[in-house]
């Protein structure tokens, strides 16, 4: 009997989560950078894969995307947990103006202040990227101390027009989340 | 969960019975229904209604939700989400029921249970007319879904949307152009007429009006090259609506694109201003920009909602196109969830029905099986509210009416079993008075058959019971009083008479019987003659008895009477002779008084006899063995009778009886005395002694080879007066007789083989 309650929770597994599975797109996160300035931490970094066929002709039919980029900085400390210093979360929101045919891109780090793309490549390469965002102030870090920024990027679900989204509740299509990227450095 | 876990653990009862119903199964067999298959039952329907109503309740709630709440935030999708799953976890659930009972229908009917043909046609009948109505209707609406999906795509909205577009497009292509040919103009005339200079800044600002009002533009203003506003210049028709001056941003994102000119959208008083930018020189590049020019154009605020009207319009249309295929598989899926739903209900109705209709069926039949097998007890326990219910009532009121019938009967049958042991017992009371009476009992039926005889009619009758039963009546009297049978008849059948009272005389077994004879008709209550009943009494020993005593009497008297006349006749008839025989020597004289003499002795010896005869003493039985008697007897003849020979057969274990020696004595004498007279020349007498351990009487055996006597005179043979000698009164058998039956013992006589007669004594032990 218990094998037949795992066997139907099984089903059940497959049945609901398999969608997700089916869309799930490898999206990696690359190319990323600590510099400082004078007074700031800053972090580049740049999310590669994100934009898929569907995901353009969504955006090319005016669907906004998001992408949401979780950073967090952490001190390592031996023999002890470590310690967790800022925690971040930015966006990128693109919306293509099919009238003036460009795009708009807000970035929350920038005041979410409207920047026009002329081309989809531009939109594109804005929307991946995140070019010196400040993350601490380097004095609240302290020297000879190794530090680890982890991030990961994933696209906030695709706001659909009226109902589709309710509609289309199981058919996550343009779903990604990349894995956790942490890279280490000694201030 | 806990229920479904019990669901899923418990063990049905036709698995282990019904395996019974089966058992039932329907265990019991028992087919009846159990109260456990009730339970079960009842639970199935509730936990089918629970989740029925909640996938309902969901449902609505999800659907309500869709339709009034269409920017719900991500709290209420995950609520959604729980909701959806949940309602499809129930759905799940209930098509794991409804296969579970198909697949137990399947299991029973591939068993044989009772009842699970039935069952499997009522549902296959559902399942048939539900499928077809909710196939035809699935497929209809399919058709349905995807003809109005491709016919909304159909329809050439496209093209107007694109139209739309580009009506769009060009408005604001229009403008920029338009504006675009303006800086060019402007430009050149700053840079040819030096107007950026310090000394020639009123210069500047003139122009500026002049070209704002000469081109009808809305906002035209100038820039050094370090962005600042030089001088702005605004229709009048914007009154005195302020245009703040653009930012070094804008400025740098045009010279960084490296276009002759560029655009910024404002809102503006709800239109939206455009605001074309242009370096001076026009098309200069970053080193040679001494300014720049920025005409603005204000669009007003109906053109810009019409714009974003076909925007959001063409947008829409464009991401409905987009989303047309997950859109119509998603309705698909919509619809093939809810058609299962209604089919796998109407299964589950089905299932339902069928067992609401071959369960009080099958309890039916079990109960009728149970009724014939003579359980009027079984009760059907249906609960029910249609004819179903009727029936159960009018089966469980006739098992009532028919247990309560048959207590009724029992107890009709204890009361007449009991009446008939009471008969039954008056019946063998009757019986053992009527063998136990001395009289002579028969019956005969209506039609003069042999209804029955008791023992004392058998005996006297010497008739068995058992072989004139269902005979005629003829049998019983031996055919030996024909007139009297024909005289039966006559007066009790034809005349009806009540009753006729005879004296027979019968000979039974070779000896002579009187028997008075009563005839009496018998009739029922209502005066019908059922039959005839024969009363026999044996009159033998009494007739016997009373003309011994009569002869007693006639002995006595003669005795009396005559012997006194004799010695006077004796003693006249010897003085005679003395006196006269000198006087009278006649011979004839003396012969006659000798004469007389002689049978005057004669006469007192045949006196004598009678007066001893009369005078008979009765015995005095004393313990004392008979075979002495016998030899002692016997030894009196042996020697003087050399022509007759004797013999003895004597056993051993001879009794001691209760005898009167001396009478005995007599009576062996007078036997022998009647056997030797009836030895004409040379015979055999032998005497023997008869008696078995378990005998009641001891039979002695005179027999003889003489001449035997006729049965003619067998029934006179132990009266007085009998005899066949030429001298004697024949009184010896008469005395035999007497002193055997004051011994309490009998005497009667035989033909003994092969010649000769056999006189049997039995004595009492």
């Amino acid at each position: 009997m218990q094998k037949h309650i795992k066997i139907y929770l099984l089903l059940l597994y497959f049945t609901l989560l398999l969608p997700s599975l089916a869309f799930a797109i490898d999206v990696q996160l690359s190319g990323i950078q600590v510099t400082t300035t004078t007074d700031n931490l800053l972090l580049s970094l740049k999310v590669e894969g994100a934009f898929n066929e569907k995901l353009e002709e969504a955006v090319l039919n005016g669907i906004p995307a998001t992408f949401s980029f979780f950073i967090h900085l952490s001190r390592e400390r031996t023999l002890w947990a470590d310690e967790q210093i800022v925690e971040l979360k930015v966006t990128h929101t693109l919306k293509y103006h099919n009238l003036k045919n460009h795009y708009i891109i807000k970035k929350s780090w920038q005041d979410n202040k409207p920047v026009i793309a002329e081309s989809f490549d531009e939109a594109k390469k804005m929307m991946s990227e995140i070019n010196g965002l400040t993350i601490i102030p380097l004095k609240k870090l302290l020297k000879e101390n190794r530090y680890q920024i982890t991030a990961k990027a994933e696209l906030n679900k695709v706001k659909l027009p009226f109902l589709l989204n309710y509609i289309l509740f199981f058919a996550s299509l343009w779903d990604f989340e990349t894995e956790w990227h942490s890279y280490e450095f000694i201030y | 969960m806990n229920l479904f876990t019990k669901r899923l653990s418990r063990k049905t009862p036709e698995s282990e019975a019904a395996i019974a119903m089966r058992r039932n199964k329907y265990k019991n067999p028992t087919i009846s229904e159990s109260p456990d298959n009730r339970r079960r039952r009842k639970r199935d329907f509730i936990i089918i209604g629970i989740v029925v109503a909640i996938v309902t309740l969901l449902s609505f709630f999800t659907v309500k939700a869709l339709q009034f709440n269409s920017d719900i935030p991500v709290s209420n999708m995950v609520l959604m989400f729980i909701l959806i799953n949940i309602n499809m976890l129930l759905v799940v659930l209930l098509i794991f029921l409804v296969f579970r009972n198909l697949i137990k229908l399947i299991y029973e009917r591939r068993k044989k249970v009772e009842g699970s043909k039935l069952r499997t046609k009522l549902v296959a009948t559902f399942i048939a007319l539900t499928l077809l109505p909710s196939t035809v209707l699935f497929f209809f609406s399919l058709h349905f879904i995807t003809s109005s999906i491709e016919f909304w795509f159909q329809i050439p909205i496209d093209q107007s949307l694109d139209n739309s577009l580009a009506v769009g497009r060009n408005i604001y292509k229009l403008v920029e152009d338009n504006n675009t040919f303006f800086l060019d103009k402007a430009a050149y005339q700053i840079v040819s007429r030096d107007l950026l200079s310090n000394k020639n800044k009123k210069e500047l600002s003139n122009y500026t009006q002049v070209v704002q009002r000469a081109f009808n533009l809305n906002v035209v203003e100038i820039y050094n090259a370090g962005f600042k506003r030089q001088t702005v210049s605004v229709d009048s028709k914007l009154g005195n609506k302020i245009f703040t001056p653009l930012t070094e941003e804008a400025f740098q994102t045009g010279i960084h694109r490296k276009t002759d000119t560029w655009a910024v959208s404002e809102n503006f008083d709800g239109g939206e201003v455009i605001r074309n930018i242009s370096a001076i020189p026009f098309g200069a590049t970053e080193d040679e920009i001494k300014g720049f020019v920025v005409i603005s154009v204000l669009l007003p605020q109906d053109l810009v909602k019409n714009l974003a009207s076909i925007s959001k319009g063409v947008e829409e249309y464009q991401q409905m196109k987009m989303l047309k295929q997950p859109v119509q598989f998603t309705y698909y899926i919509i619809l093939t969830v809810v058609a299962l739903l209604v089919v796998f209900c109407a299964i589950w109705f089905g299932m339902y029905l069928s067992k609401s209709i071959t369960i009080p069926i099958m309890e039916l039949a079990e109960g009728t099986r149970r009724v014939a097998g003579g359980d009027l007890t079984y009760n059907i326990n249906v609960v029910a509210d249609d004819e179903i219910k009727t029936l159960v009532d009018s089966f469980n009121k006739m098992t009532r009416d028919l247990r309560f019938s048959r207590k009724e009967l029992e107890l009709s049958a204890r009361e007449l079993f009991e009446k008939n042991i009471e008969i039954d017992e008056k019946r063998r009371y009757m019986e053992i008075v009527l063998n136990n009476v001395s009289t002579g009992v028969v019956s005969l039926d209506a039609r003069g058959l042999v209804a029955t005889a008791n023992h004392s009619a058998e005996k006297m009758l010497d008739i068995d019971a058992a072989a004139i039963i269902k005979k005629s009546y003829k049998h019983i009297l031996k055919n030996q009083h024909n007139e009297l049978v024909d005289e039966i008849y006559d007066r009790f059948w034809n005349k009806r008479e009540e009753s006729l009272s005879r004296a027979l005389n019968m000979t039974i077994e070779g000896l002579p019987k009187s028997f008075k004879v009563n005839f009496n008709s018998l009739k029922d209550d209502a005066g019908r003659q059922i039959g005839l009943v024969m009363v026999f009494d044996d009159m033998t020993e009494l007739e016997k008895a009373q003309r011994m005593a009569a002869w007693r009497e006639v002995a006595r008297r003669i005795a009396h009477e005559v012997k006194n006349p004799l010695t006077p006749i004796s003693l006249s008839a010897q003085r005679l002779k003395r006196k006269y025989k000198q006087i009278i020597d006649d011979p004839v004289f003396e012969e006659c008084t000798q004469t007389i003499i002689d049978h005057t002795e004669l006469i007192k010896n045949l006196i004598n006899e009678f007066a001893k005869f009369a005078r008979f003493p009765t015995a005095n039985p004393e313990p004392c063995e008979l075979p002495p008697i016998i030899h002692e007897t016997i030894a009196l003849y042996k020697e003087g009778l050399p022509n007759i020979a004797f013999s003895t057969h004597i056993p051993d274990n001879v009794p001691i009886l209760l005898l009167d020696r001396q009478q005995i004595k007599q009576t062996l004498i007078n036997l022998i005395d009647n056997a030797i007279a009836s030895i004409r020349t040379q015979g055999r007498i032998s005497l023997t002694i008869e008696f078995g351990t378990n005998e009641k009487t001891i039979k002695l055996v005179v027999a003889d080879t003489g001449s035997g006597i006729s049965d003619v005179l067998k029934p006179s043979l132990f009266e007085p007066d009998f005899t066949t000698k030429k001298s004697g009164m024949g009184l010896g058998l008469a005395i035999v007789s007497t002193i055997i039956s004051d011994h309490k013992g009998k005497i009667h006589v035989e033909d003994n083989d092969p010649h000769g007669a056999k006189f049997v004594i039995e004595f009492p032990v």
